[in-house]
């Protein structure tokens, strides 16, 4: 978490108020974000529903594409309860990064995992058959939480609205891939976990399909 | 901490994990990772004083290249805390990766994209209006407010603007989305503001006592607003539009003007008022020919005669469009973007160019040209139009 003295605050700080949006869709950005405190929901309208991507906490940055680039927001930034944050207009980027090198190392961070977890998803999209698609999701959320022993069962907070979303399918047909996978006892579906057995196992047919992918 | 490799060492394996990263001191290291979307493998070498492994290291991920050595080499080993205290140090590195990475996720999420078969040819403006439509219909009005304040912010001078503001006011004097007014460009009936304009349009209210183009004193505004944008804009359409006229062997216009039955001496108001008489019938054939020899009898560097012939230029462009001739109307509606597009007929033609390319299967450019309608001005029934078909052609993806 950044350590910044209030003086900053008042130069960059700006709050906001629940369901307050801080910066919509397609609105042109030139500012990026820090939390200090609350929760920001990301969100898109898709098909005339607007769906969340993404939950963020303190500590966490948000709008950063706009340091680098002239594009409109690809989200919607939406407060979820009293929410504080520093604001960085991309003109002071580099006063900035003068000034707090510690910023800089973070942003360094979060670049790099999120370059890694679009092409993770990206390894996904390219799987052609749906089943694996959604296999390959249940990896990848798996892979996201270290905690997990890959020896034994996991229990993955996720349901089929999110796996449909990460596999870039229909939620009916992601369901039918989960369902058949539960009746051939490869997992159990919850509401809102799915329970993996063998991951192990998830992992091996992966690898053999990317293996033969391009040959 | 120095490591020194023996040539051909592997410093690191795709899919190790490891916490280092690594600063080329001496020697030479080629990475070599493969193409997740092609399954191409790729080779790069480092170079001297330059880092590597940093992206897996930093993201806690595993490697997603094999770093191998070539001779005798000597690198730097940093573990991440190391790395930290370096940078912390020296903020211009950190600018330099920066850039670095962030090109590398525009590429991946445009990628992405490409593969979700979402559109980069969305237009920003249209859709930021949606948003705020979207949240006033399932009245979450606090961020319709928002969406409509900011669209009238970025786009003040459009109808849209006006709009916006309209549903700001019934958000706030307690309406709802059933008593509002419709929603501009999902059907026909285009708000009252619009200038009423149709390719049929009987009001051919010129005469040789017009000045010629650009016309009225709005008018004139707004053209010369097309010659700084929108000409230059139009050339770099051009090209494409060669491509669509010359990858095919259709002959172009291949109309016989054969005895078109016409009183000599007629003035040239007259013929072209009897065109337009035929292409308000919808009589296509005849209204060609006709427009056609106006289009042959009229001097484009005669002021008196200029107006007639883009009108001319432009009608029979129409006429070869509802003829299915699309290699004809191409022609004619190019020449108008070439040739006069600082006259008022400009939008019309890029709107039909637009349409000739829908009709055609190219969607993609007939989004280019329908975007590029949206934003000109003055706003007008085209302009919906365009916006009509948008919304079809995103619709059908």
């Amino acid at each position: 978490m950044l350590e910044l003295d209030e003086k900053f605050f008042g130069r960059f700080g700006a709050e906001y108020s629940p369901n307050q949006i801080i910066f919509c869709e397609y609105e042109p950005g030139y500012e990026f974000y820090f939390i200090q405190k609350g929760r920001v929901r990301i969100a898109r309208i898709i098909n005339d529903r607007e769906k969340t991507i993404d939950v963020l906490m303190p500590g966490d940055v948000f709008g950063e594409m706009a340091i680098l680039e002239e594009q409109p927001r690809s989200a919607t930034a939406i407060a979820m309860e009293h929410v504080r944050v520093l604001k960085f207009h991309r003109d002071n980027f580099d006063a900035l990064l003068q000034g707090n090198p510690q910023l800089a190392y973070k942003l360094l961070l979060i670049f790099s995992k999120r370059i890694y977890d679009a092409k993770r998803r990206l390894m996904i999209l390219l799987l052609e058959e749906p089943s694996l698609k959604v296999m390959d999701v249940l990896i990848m959320l798996a892979e996201q939480n270290p905690q997990y022993d890959f020896e034994s069962e996991i229990s993955l907070n996720s349901n089929s609205q999110q796996i449909a979303s990460w596999a870039g399918m229909a939620e009916a047909d992601a369901q039918k891939e989960l369902t058949h996978l539960t009746r051939v006892g490869k997992i159990d579906l919850y509401e809102d976990r799915v329970v993996v057995k063998n991951i192990r196992d998830f992992q091996r047919v992966i690898a053999s399909k990317r293996k033969h992918m391009f040959s | 901490m120095t490591r020194a490799y023996k040539p051909g060492s592997i410093i690191y394996f795709e899919n190790d994990k490891s916490e280092y990263i690594y600063i080329l001191k001496s020697g030479r290291v080629i990475l070599t990772y493969t193409k997740i979307d092609t399954g191409e493998e790729l080779k790069e070498e480092v170079r001297q004083g330059e880092f590597f492994g940093v992206k897996s290291a930093l993201g806690k991920y595993p490697r997603e290249e094999t770093a191998q050595t070539i001779g005798e080499t000597v690198v730097l080993a940093l573990s991440l805390s190391d790395f930290e205290k370096m940078i912390l140090k020296n903020v211009n590195v950190v600018r330099k990766m920066l850039r670095v990475f962030s090109n590398q996720l525009r590429r991946l999420n445009r990628t992405v994209r490409t593969v979700l078969g979402d559109s980069d040819n969305v237009n920003p403006q249209l859709e930021l209006f949606r948003i705020g439509e979207h949240y006033f219909k399932i009245g979450d009005f606090t961020k319709a407010i928002y969406a409509f304040k900011k669209y009238m912010e970025y786009y003040p001078d459009t109808d849209y603007a006006k709009l916006a503001m309209d549903r700001i006011r019934t958000i706030n004097s307690g309406g709802t989305a059933a008593d509002s007014m419709p929603v501009p460009g999902q059907k026909k009936s285009a708000p009252d503001s619009f200038d009423s304009f149709s390719m049929d349009d009987s009001d051919g209210g010129f005469s040789f006592d017009d000045s010629p183009p650009p016309a009225s004193g709005q008018k004139g505004s707004s053209s010369s607003g097309f010659s700084a944008g929108e000409t230059g804009s139009s050339s770099e359409f051009s090209s494409e539009i060669d491509d669509f006229l010359s990858d095919s062997d259709d002959d172009l216009g291949d109309f016989s003007l054969d005895e078109p039955a016409k009183p000599k001496g007629s003035s040239l108001q007259d013929v072209y008022n009897r065109a337009e008489a035929s292409l308000e019938m919808n009589n296509y054939g005849a209204a060609l020919e006709i427009f056609r020899e106006v289009i042959t009898r009229a001097s484009p560097s005669k002021p008196n005669e200029k107006r007639l012939f883009i009108d001319s230029y432009y009608n029979a462009g129409v006429c070869s469009f509802e003829l299915k001739d699309l290699k004809g109307a191409m022609n004619y509606f190019a020449e108008i973007t070439r040739s006069y597009s600082d006259t008022d007929k400009l939008k019309g033609a890029m709107f039909y160019i637009g349409r000739i390319f829908e009709m055609a299967g190219q969607g993609e450019k007939a989004l280019a040209y329908y975007n590029k309608v949206m934003n000109m001005r003055p706003r007008d029934s085209i302009n919906s139009k365009a916006m009509d078909r948008i919304q079809a052609l995103q619709k059908n993806r």
